[in-house]
């Protein structure tokens, strides 16, 4: 039969022997250098001497290398690792991630081994070790995770590294386990007063409407499908008809946060001081209960709250990048396209705009809260 | 007993087994052993925890200066030791390693010292090895390596355990680790105890498979000569029986796959002697010339064209190995024709003695063919015998004043007609008239034989052979005296003949013009020995294995790698051979058989051939379908399945199967558990069986640990037993 081998083209055979020493590979340790210097002079010593008992202790030295790759080769294969990752986590916040590692071996254990968190090309010691994990078994390790930057952590897999049995070689082996965590900014404590303030600034902006809440809104006759708890009995009794009570919606005070992602590269601290901001105010307006919509961009959360909606806000800012001005005008064209330009239920709008010191008409908001004053506001971030 | 104290504990012994290997090699003084020995035994009681000795050795701490001193001492010592005592680099440097080894062992430790300790060690086991081709080397070799495991395995745990608290962050998986035991578990005994033994196999097969490139520039030849006698120009009348009571093995003689050859003696021939003086033995012929080399490492000793075409010789192959003797003799079979082994030249004297241009400084194998000729028929009645001028010359010389032994040769062979019967009758003679002693030494007597004849009539092989020798040559027939061993210590375990010093043993050569050289012998054979003993039988065993050491490990050469692939392709090449012959026989059986089948059903009935055919299949098929359940039980159990989820999961559905074949179908609807306590209402007899595989169906199926291969043998067993039922349940 032919080997199977054979039948790949160049290209496939290629990558297949990259892919095979990207998974394995193997370096001396210091012991085993001299482990190696030692065979290597019985060797010499062999030869010159023609002394068949210095073969024999050759082979005995060589046969320890070959020992001990074999072992931990199987201390390495069939490993299995799974990682739970959480959907979001906040940058400088600690986190606790998970691994899974699984020993598919049937018999012999796997022992001695050190784990690494293989990130965007980057293999990270966490301090992860696993000193024996019998067959056919798996355990759980947890570790601390603190991000320092926003945005995605791409997690390629896991690399796992052994000294057994004899500490001469240390043989890593990769292992793919794909994951994405996003980090979103961090949130930092802002001053009561800035927020109170925006907020009964907020107050004017309230539309009277229907819906869940418990203040009066409207009296109206029973149709069919109305819930028979909102009937209001005084004035069916006064009416002698059936009378449903309407409330009003408690979500008048909307707010708007606007965004702008146009910043210089001088001012990319300040952006990115900025972001933390938006977080932090979006944070806090969540706290309060209030409906909040936060234009990223030309992204748009739309209105909404509780934290489900804080998330997927932070979602966006955990990814908005930072998109330097043109040279000409100040405001980039995917600017001009802002949602919050084309109306839109907008309520008290805050514009966040960190590229320039004055407030720029451009954008339409209530308040517009420019470099200077996010300066202020940020310096203590 | 826990990691640490293992690991204190192996590391000792891996010192001491290297220690022993150089104290069997000799090669450490008593004043450095002793002190040595003690050093190791504490070091041992302290390790194993002896709390009398770790107490003592707690008591005594000495300051690291003290030990600078001592090393620097030790040092000077060896400076010493080199240029004044021992004035050789190599026992200087094994006296300096083993004073190493008992200070290290007394500051072991920190880390660095048991690596320091572990280099000492390989180094001692490494002048051991230098310094020995003994077999003990073998024990002390395989201790040395299951030493070596244990240690550098517990070195590496010990350091990990060591290491890992300082690494793992508290946070990190210090709660979710799975330890490592602290003790040596029954099962990490074994698996470091297997994989020293794969490590015993895979050197074996390092050693035979690694290439042998012997540069020989620092090739050093160690061990004295073996003194041996009658071996040299001129021999004393008597100085063989100084070394009849000496067990040393001069060599050992293998004879393969030769039944003819007896294995009750043989005589291996080193020098003849034809010159007598009445006192002692020598050559008139002193030139020397070298043989011919044929092949590679072959030499011609004598032409094969040279022996007399009427002259029926026994061929002998003989494969010698001769330890380092004093004397550059050869010694083989009569007589040798080819001669063959890693050696650089060989000389032969006219009375076609081999020799070595010097003594061999170390154990050499050479390989002899010999033809050992037989006395022609017309010879044996030949009333006379014409000697050739030469022959004559050289081997009709008598001492003067042997009147008195000629005198006793006449009237020995009065009735003898022939020379043949002569000298039968003067070998007779002394066989039956003459007393075998080793108390008779006559070195320092100024007439030696006739003491032997006339007075004591008591001597040794070499008595009666210069008497025979003198006595045929006062009658007129050539003859000379030939020294050598006579074998007769055969290794039934190796197949090969112990020759050893006391086997030493002078005979006759009688000429016959048409025959040659013929051997005989008139020393009387001594006592026959005891019955072995199971000691003896133990010893010879113990003796074959040190021929099979020296043969496979010391002496292994690139010559016998060669041998080794030519031996495998061979090999191969018959199998392939067989294999064939026999895939034709059997397929040649199968169509007679078919071709048998086919005549009958055409004789028998036009179309039967077809009828019987379709049978065969349909009953296979029916067969297969029967057995499928078997089938399936068997390969659940017995093949390898690499998931045993699947296997549960096979057994299950099969139990389902027979179920619905006694009546009782599993409907979609119910789970495992409903179907079972409707087995347990209806079928009382397979209710407990359905719910134990019930139960390892879920636990297998749905648990996170996998099944034991216990616990799927009792599932298959369940099957099994569920298939044997045979009262339906209704």
């Amino acid at each position: 039969m032919k080997n199977p081998l054979l039948n790949l083209q160049p290209s496939s055979t290629f990558s297949f022997v990259r892919g095979m020493s990207q998974r394995r590979s193997i370096r001396f340790t210091s012991e085993g250098t001299r482990f190696l210097l030692f065979t290597f002079g019985i060797g010499l010593a062999a030869i010159n001497t023609g002394n068949n008992l210095f073969y024999l202790l050759l082979a005995m030295m060589l046969s320890l290398i070959m020992i001990s790759g074999l072992l931990s080769e199987y201390c390495l294969r069939r490993l299995e690792f799974h990682r739970h990752v959480p959907d979001l986590i906040m940058a400088n916040e600690p986190t606790t991630l998970t691994l899974s590692v699984a020993n598919r071996n049937r018999y012999l254990p796997s022992l001695s081994l050190r784990l690494l968190d293989v990130a965007e090309g980057q293999d990270i010691d966490r301090g992860l070790s696993i000193p024996f994990l019998p067959p056919q078994s798996s355990v759980l390790l947890s570790y601390p995770l603190l991000a320092t930057k926003r945005g995605w952590i791409l997690f390629e897999g896991v690399r796992a590294q052994t000294r057994f049995p004899f500490g001469l070689f240390l043989k890593k082996g990769f292992y793919p386990s794909e994951a994405r965590l996003l980090v979103s900014p961090s949130i930092k404590p802002l001053t009561l007063r800035f927020v109170d303030e925006l907020v009964s600034e907020g107050q004017g902006h309230s539309l009277p409407r229907r819906g869940q809440g418990s203040q009066l809104y409207n009296l109206r006759l029973y149709q069919p499908g109305d819930d028979s708890r909102t009937i209001h009995w005084m004035t069916t009794a006064r009416t002698s008809q059936l009378i449903v009570r309407e409330t009003e919606a408690e979500d008048q005070r909307r707010i708007t946060v606007v965004f702008s992602v146009l910043a210089s590269e001088a001012r990319e601290a300040l952006f990115e001081r900025s972001v933390t901001f938006v977080a932090s105010l979006l944070w806090q307006l969540t706290d309060r209960a209030y409906p909040v919509r936060l234009i990223v961009g030309t992204e748009d959360s739309g209105l909404g709250s509780g934290f489900a909606h804080l998330l997927a806000m932070l979602h966006l800012l955990a990814l908005c990048e930072r998109q330097p001005p043109d040279t000409n005008g100040i405001v980039a064209p995917a600017e001009r396209r802002s949602p919050l330009n084309h109306g839109g239920e907008r309520g008290y709008t805050v514009a966040i705009v960190p590229w320039s010191d004055h407030a720029i008409p451009i954008v339409q908001a209530d308040r517009v809260l420019h470099a200077k004053q996010l300066e202020e506001l940020t310096h203590d971030f | 007993m826990t990691f640490d104290q293992a690991f204190a504990l192996s590391s000792i012994l891996l010192a001491t087994t290297a220690f022993g290997g150089l104290l069997l090699a000799q090669s450490v003084p008593l004043w450095l052993a002793l002190p040595t020995i003690i050093i190791l035994i504490v070091s041992l009681l302290h390790a194993g925890g002896v709390r009398v000795v770790r107490r003592a050795t707690a008591q005594v701490t000495l300051s690291p200066t003290l030990w600078n001193v001592l090393l620097i001492s030790t040092f000077l010592t060896c400076l010493i030791d080199l240029t004044v005592v021992s004035r050789d680099f190599l026992p200087a440097g094994i006296h300096f390693l083993v004073m190493l080894m008992g200070i290290k062992l007394l500051t072991l430790q920190q880390r660095r010292d048991h690596r320091h300790l572990y280099a000492i060690s390989l180094m001692a086991i490494l002048a051991a090895a230098a310094l020995t081709t003994d077999a003990w080397y073998v024990p002390i070799f395989l201790l040395y390596l299951l030493a070596a495991v244990w240690t550098l395995l517990l070195y590496h745990l010990t350091q990990e355990t060591d290491e890992t608290p300082a690494v793992v962050p508290p946070m990190s998986s210090a709660a979710s680790q799975t330890a490592f035991p602290h003790h040596i578990t029954q099962r990490f005994f074994w698996l470091t105890n297997a994989t020293a033994v794969l490590t015993v196999v895979l050197t074996l097969a390092i050693f035979f498979l690694i290439p042998r490139i012997g540069a020989g520039v620092l090739q050093k030849t160690s061990g004295e000569a073996l003194r041996t006698t009658g071996f040299s120009d001129r021999v004393d009348l008597g100085t063989i029986g100084s070394v009849k009571q000496d067990p040393q093995i001069v060599m050992r003689v293998e004879l393969a796959d030769q039944p003819a050859v007896e294995k009750d003696h043989l005589y291996l021939r080193g020098l003849a002697y034809d010159q007598y003086n009445g006192r002692s033995w020598s050559y008139s012929e002193t030139r020397r010339h070298p043989l011919s080399l044929v092949a590679d490492g072959t030499f011609l000793a004598r032409p094969t064209r040279s022996r007399l075409p009427h002259n029926s010789s026994a061929v002998a192959h003989q494969d010698i190995l001769l330890e380092a003797l004093d004397t550059a003799v050869l010694f083989a079979a009569p007589f040798a024709e080819l001669v063959s082994g890693e050696l650089l030249a060989i000389q032969t004297d006219a009375m076609s003695g081999l020799h070595l241009p010097s003594p061999p400084s170390s154990r050499i194998l050479y390989s002899v063919t010999s033809h050992a000729p037989q006395l022609a028929a017309d010879e044996r009645t030949a009333p006379i015998l014409a000697y050739p001028d030469s022959i004559r010359s050289h081997y009709l010389q008598v001492p003067a004043g042997s009147q008195q032994i000629s005198d006793l040769a006449h009237h020995i062979i009065r009735q003898a007609t022939t020379p043949f019967g002569q000298t039968l009758a003067i070998q007779r003679h002394l066989l039956e008239n003459y007393g075998y002693s080793l108390e008779a030494g006559t070195a320092t007597l100024s007439h030696p034989l006739e003491e032997f004849l006339f007075v004591r009539k008591t001597g040794y092989c070499e008595h009666y052979a210069t008497a025979m020798v003198v006595m045929l040559r006062t009658v007129g027939i050539p003859a000379r005296l030939v020294t050598g061993f006579l074998a007769t210590e055969w290794n039934e375990y190796g197949s090969y003949f112990t020759v050893r010093q006391r086997d030493a043993h002078a005979w006759v050569e009688v000429y016959f013009p048409r025959s040659g050289w013929i051997t005989m012998d008139p020393t009387p054979t001594l006592i026959a020995t005891a019955a072995a003993s199971r000691w003896e039988s133990l010893g010879r065993l113990g003796e074959s294995i040190r021929l099979q050491w020296d043969r496979l490990f010391v002496r292994y050469s690139a010559k016998d790698q060669l041998a080794v692939v030519h031996g495998v392709q061979e090999g191969s090449d018959a199998l392939r051979g067989k294999m064939s012959r026999w895939v034709t026989s059997m397929r040649d059986s199968i169509n007679r058989v078919f071709s048998r089948l086919a005549y009958i059903a055409r004789t028998f009935q036009p179309g039967m051939q077809e009828l019987v055919m379709g049978a065969m299949v349909v009953g296979l098929a029916f067969l297969l379908l029967m057995l499928r359940d078997r089938l399936g039980l068997w390969a659940t159990t017995h093949l390898p399945i690499s998931v045993p989820q699947f296997a549960i999961v096979q057994l299950y559905t099969r139990m389902l199967r027979t179920m619905e074949r006694r009546g009782m179908r599993k409907t979609p609807a119910a789970t495992p558990r409903e179907y079972a306590q409707l087995v347990e209402q209806q079928w009382r007899a397979a209710g407990p069986m359905v719910a134990d595989v019930t139960d390892l169906y879920q636990r297998g199926r749905f648990s996170r640990a996998p099944l034991t291969p216990d616990e799927l043998s009792h599932a298959a067993e369940l099957v099994r037993r569920l298939q044997s039922l045979t009262q339906p349940a209704r």
